[in-house]
């Protein structure tokens, strides 16, 4: 059996509440259908609030605080098909609530392991995103990840930059976090203009550059060591590694 | 002439370079609404350079003209190499943008001193002032202590910055006395006791302070430097040394020749003894004794103290405490957590700990899971360690071009 959802929270939640009352048993679970044929049968879930928000009460109720925040910080690996063993995670939940600590059981520990991954991705972005300033002194932050990190570099961010305007924009997924005087939260972004940089932008990145070039030093290069620390995939937008050579 | 400020980043950034200390971990998060900048209590490397080192902070010198002469440091007054320096405010203008650029977590401002020690204190000084005071700046900042400066200045840094260190360099009088004839141990820890007394005065969270020893430019065994780090710590003078493997810059009759290569593995190793002290609750004379000065470079010093100690292993993952566990090579803290974490639920044996991807490829000599006891290699202290070094190759069979057991045809065997 297969289920469909529609990728959203809600849509999950859902999908749990006709899980426990018509008793299914999915082998997989899909936001959108995959390209392949497919011989079980699908059920496709909608979305509803209000089996939504009895699900999410019931795990408010009877979960510890951590598991529930367990689940949400699963929720934003967005590139993983972590449903399977969710849905198990939250229907052993029910059955025992300190099973849940157990790392010995294949779910937790499967979850233990990439929410563990989500925050390494996390303390990564908290490093190599990069700001740029606009010519009203916003900071612009283009970022591109494998997971939303976007709330948690809003939150981080939000103490670092509390007298600042800034913006941190998730190309691929849309959204952005805006920071200005009369709006904080995050929007989701249906297109944008390049916008114009301030005049100090491009003497403080060449600045950078020659700080990252001199301080370097020769006789211990070691450019696999470089590239296991920052792997290509985060130097899109860091703009010290621009024109810069890699591991052979 | 007057250097542009790029030139002058390249020159100051560049004679920086060799000072190894680059962390802005360790201190709490001490965010204020409407300023700018925030410390992260774990540090962040915001990038990492060609030679694979964390950037963390905008790690310059304020200059680098210097009235003295110590034989293995670049800037020596001796040396004839481009000159410069940054004016307080024009370096906190950069610290600054590099900020709000995420380039950065802070500054990490050293100095050659200029003119007088109390003068390129003061000079440091205003530097932090400015960022502190004008610029609302809440980043983390390190500061070099000059040795020899005033205790007035010292107070005043110490209450501004994060961190302080003092360079020691040299682990013993004797080699101090020999390439920086103008420091002294006393000289260079000076400013350091300045600034614990001062942090003690007030009842506060000390300041935190590191220092630096090269390693391999003087003849000290590791044992010495091992203990002179012990010491400090012990003491509370300081939250964490650093070693740096000696890269020649000056030709010096007493210094190793300049083509030899730095000793980049006894770094290592020291790095590693130097967890264990911190970490591990190891002393320093367990892991070198009078009778071995020096790291063992074959296997890594907790290894190297189990199969000094075979007495204590193999240990029961079990039944031993954390304490013990965090005694067995191969298992670090976090393995550690995992496996206590583990066993309140069941008694685990080695497929457990495979699932829990806890990797036993050193630990396995030394443990028992559940009574039970790997059975290639005998228990003995050399058949471990050869076992350690150097494990058996996989035998690789590459076929000959005219090998013809097998159809040439089909392919089949």
């Amino acid at each position: 059996m297969i289920l469909l959802y529609d990728g959203s929270f809600e849509g999950f939640l859902s999908l749990v509440y006709k899980v426990y009352y018509k008793r299914l048993q999915p082998n997989e679970i899909y936001k959108i259908l995959p390209n392949k044929i497919l011989f079980e049968e699908i059920i496709e879930i909608e979305t509803s609030k209000e089996n939504s928000t009895k699900v999410l009460n019931a795990i408010k109720k009877n979960f510890n605080k951590q598991s529930l925040q367990k689940i949400l910080n699963i929720f934003m690996c967005d590139t993983k098909n972590f449903e399977l063993d969710l849905l198990s995670f939250i229907i052993i939940g029910f059955k025992d609530k300190n099973e849940l600590f157990n790392i010995n059981n294949p779910y937790v520990f499967s979850l233990n392991t990439l929410e563990k991954e989500f925050f390494r991705l996390v303390h990564k972005m908290y490093a190599y995103a990069r700001f740029e300033e606009l010519e009203d002194g916003t900071l612009y932050a283009k970022i591109d990840s494998k997971f939303n990190v976007i709330y948690f570099l809003a939150k981080h961010f939000m103490k670092r930059f509390n007298n600042q305007k800034f913006i941190i924009h998730d190309v691929k997924r849309k959204l952005a976090f805006i920071k200005t005087n009369d709006f904080i939260g995050v929007q989701e972004v249906a297109s944008f203009e390049v916008p114009t940089y301030s005049q100090n932008e491009e003497k403080f990145q060449k600045l950078w550059k020659s700080f990252f070039n001199a301080v370097s030093i020769k006789e211990r290069e070691n450019l696999k060591l470089q590239q296991n620390q920052v792997p290509l995939i985060y130097r899109t937008y860091m703009s010290e590694f621009f024109n810069e050579p890699t591991k052979k | 002439m007057r250097k542009d400020i790029y030139e002058k980043m390249e020159i100051l950034s560049n004679s920086a370079k060799y000072d190894v200390s680059c962390s802005s971990s360790g201190v709490e998060t001490n965010y204020k609404k409407g300023e700018l900048g925030a410390t992260h209590t774990s540090g962040i490397c915001h990038t990492y350079t060609a030679d694979g080192r964390c950037v963390s902070l905008l790690k310059v010198l304020l200059t680098n003209f210097c009235i003295y002469d110590c034989a293995y440091c670049i800037n020596r007054s001796s040396n004839d190499i481009q000159r410069a320096a940054f004016a307080p405010r024009e370096l906190a203008d950069i610290t600054i943008n590099f900020y709000k650029r995420n380039y950065i977590e802070g500054l990490f401002l050293s100095s050659g001193i200029i003119s007088s020690e109390d003068h390129t204190m003061s000079l440091i000084l205003r530097t932090l002032k400015i960022l502190r005071h004008e610029y609302k700046f809440n980043g983390y900042i390190h500061v070099k202590l000059i040795p020899g400066g005033s205790m007035e200045l010292v107070k005043e840094i110490v209450e501004l910055a994060n961190r302080v260190s003092s360079n020691i360099e040299l682990p013993s009088d004797k080699s101090l006395k020999l390439l920086a004839p103008n420091k002294t141990k006393e000289k260079v820890l000076q400013p350091l006791k300045y600034a614990r007394d001062l942090s003690l005065e007030k009842g506060k969270q000390p300041i935190g302070m590191s220092t630096q020893l090269i390693v391999g430019a003087t003849p000290e065994s590791d044992k010495d430097i091992l203990k002179l780090s012990s010491v400090l710590y012990d003491k509370g003078l300081l939250k964490r040394v650093y070693y740096s493997a000696y890269i020649p810059v000056n030709d010096d009759k007493n210094l190793p020749a300049i083509i030899t290569k730095p000793p980049m593995l006894r770094e290592h190793r020291l790095y590693q003894a130097d967890w264990l002290l911190r970490f591990y609750d190891f002393s320093y004379d367990e892991i070198v004794s009078e009778e071995f000065p020096n790291l063992d470079e074959d296997v890594d010093p907790k290894t190297s103290w189990a199969l000094n100690n075979l007495s204590y292993f193999p240990m029961e993952i079990n039944k031993v405490s954390k304490e013990e566990l965090l005694r067995i090579p191969g298992l670090g803290a976090r393995a550690v957590a995992k496996i206590l974490n583990a066993r309140r639920f069941k008694r685990l044996g080695f497929d457990d700990l495979k699932k829990l991807k806890i990797s036993i490829k050193r630990a396995k000599y030394f443990i028992t899971c559940n009574k039970e006891f790997q059975k290639q290699i005998p228990f003995y202290k050399d058949s471990i360690k050869q076992a350690l070094t150097k494990p058996p190759k996989k035998k690789i069979y590459q076929p000959s071009l005219f090998d013809i057991e097998y159809s040439a045809i089909t392919g089949e065997l």
